[in-house]
């Protein structure tokens, strides 16, 4: 019963997983390039975001349905004044597509092969996601002010690359800066359940509950004195105590 | 003896900049893996170092090789012995 379970969810998930990619993201490219020409950049930009949360939402909601819920928690105080910069643990490359579930206008800090993926990695692209690694420092930080600017929140994975287990991995410290520059609140994000949605090395996707949970924001005037090193620790103290909550409720 | 105060004003130096408690400093201690620093937070590092010492060890390629706490021990006693700087023994 389980294995047909899983034959299902996979073969269900991937087929209309790669005809909606094959449509929808030409599609979308082919009309945001005709706005690009009547409508400014900036409102060009929003829509290419808020179409690919458009895709994240039907990704995780539809194509897995019923054998995946993915469930979104807000603990925000809800007087809360953005952008932010929302720092997030990894565990699988279901945490981009899970983004979609954040109200928000965001930008997403990747690493090198999100890039590189066909289609998807045009789209992050498009939308101006950061390639943290093929940037310098130096223009990091210009590229990131410039979005908070602009009032794009920015999505930052810390660890780096994927923990493959629910043990977090040591933080990096440049988004870190980022926020201490711009003097911008930092909101914790949790993601719990998708260790094996996939896991890491592996494309099958195992049935289960996926949790987020948005912590409240870390406001400038709370961490205004820590150094990055102390303020990385800090975010990963609180995301690690409400992950070992989480991880139990699953 | 310089060996010694040289480990406590470098475990000082981890306590006031970085917060990281004594029971953790330790010379095999490593400084990426075991303490949580990053290629950033070494910049940190090596300004909290000249702060202390009152040294320039910016430029040095010695610092480069470092890769644990130890390293780090090591590195300031042989600036010391090089006379870069003195220790106040009081």
């Amino acid at each position: 019963m389980i294995k047909i379970k899983l034959l299902l969810l996979n073969v269900i998930f991937y087929t209309l997983f790669f005809i909606f990619s094959t449509i929808y993201i030409p599609l979308m490219i082919v009309i945001l390039v005709l706005f690009a020409l009547v409508i400014p950049e900036r409102i060009v930009l929003r829509r290419i975001r808020r179409a690919i949360s458009f895709y994240g939402k039907i990704i995780i909601h539809i194509f897995t349905f019923p054998f995946i819920r993915v469930k979104y928690e807000d603990r925000s105080s809800g007087d809360e004044k953005g952008p932010f910069i929302i720092v997030c643990n990894h565990r699988s490359a279901s945490d981009a597509f899970l983004m979609a579930c954040l109200p928000y206008e965001c930008v997403q800090v990747v690493n090198i092969w999100p890039f590189k993926l066909p289609l998807l990695g045009w789209c992050a692209k498009m939308a101006g996601y950061l390639s943290v690694n093929e940037m310098s420092g130096e223009d990091f930080r210009k590229k990131t002010g410039k979005l908070l600017e602009e009032g794009v929140n920015i999505i930052s994975f810390p660890e780096g690359t994927r923990s493959n287990s629910r043990q977090m991995k040591q933080f990096y410290s440049s988004i870190f800066r980022v926020a201490i520059k711009n003097k911008c609140a930092i909101v914790p994000l949790c993601i719990s359940g998708n260790e094996q949605i996939p896991a890491r090395g592996s494309g099958i996707l195992q049935p289960g509950i996926i949790k987020l949970r948005r912590l409240a924001a870390l406001n400038w005037e709370n961490y205004k004195n820590c150094s990055p090193f102390i303020l990385k620790n800090k975010v990963k103290d609180i995301l690690k105590t409400e992950l070992e909550q989480m991880d139990e409720e699953i | 003896m310089d060996r010694k105060k040289i480990e406590e004003m470098v475990d000082e130096v981890f306590e006031e900049s970085f917060e990281i408690e004594k029971e953790q400093l330790s010379q095999e201690k490593g400084i990426f893996q075991d303490l949580g620093l990053d290629s950033l937070d070494i910049v940190d590092l090596i300004v909290a170092l000249q702060k202390k010492f009152g040294v320039k060890i910016r430029d040095d390629n010695r610092v480069r090789e470092i890769r644990t706490l130890g390293d780090i021990y090591s590195f300031i006693e042989s600036l010391y012995k090089e006379g870069s700087f003195t220790i106040d023994k009081n």
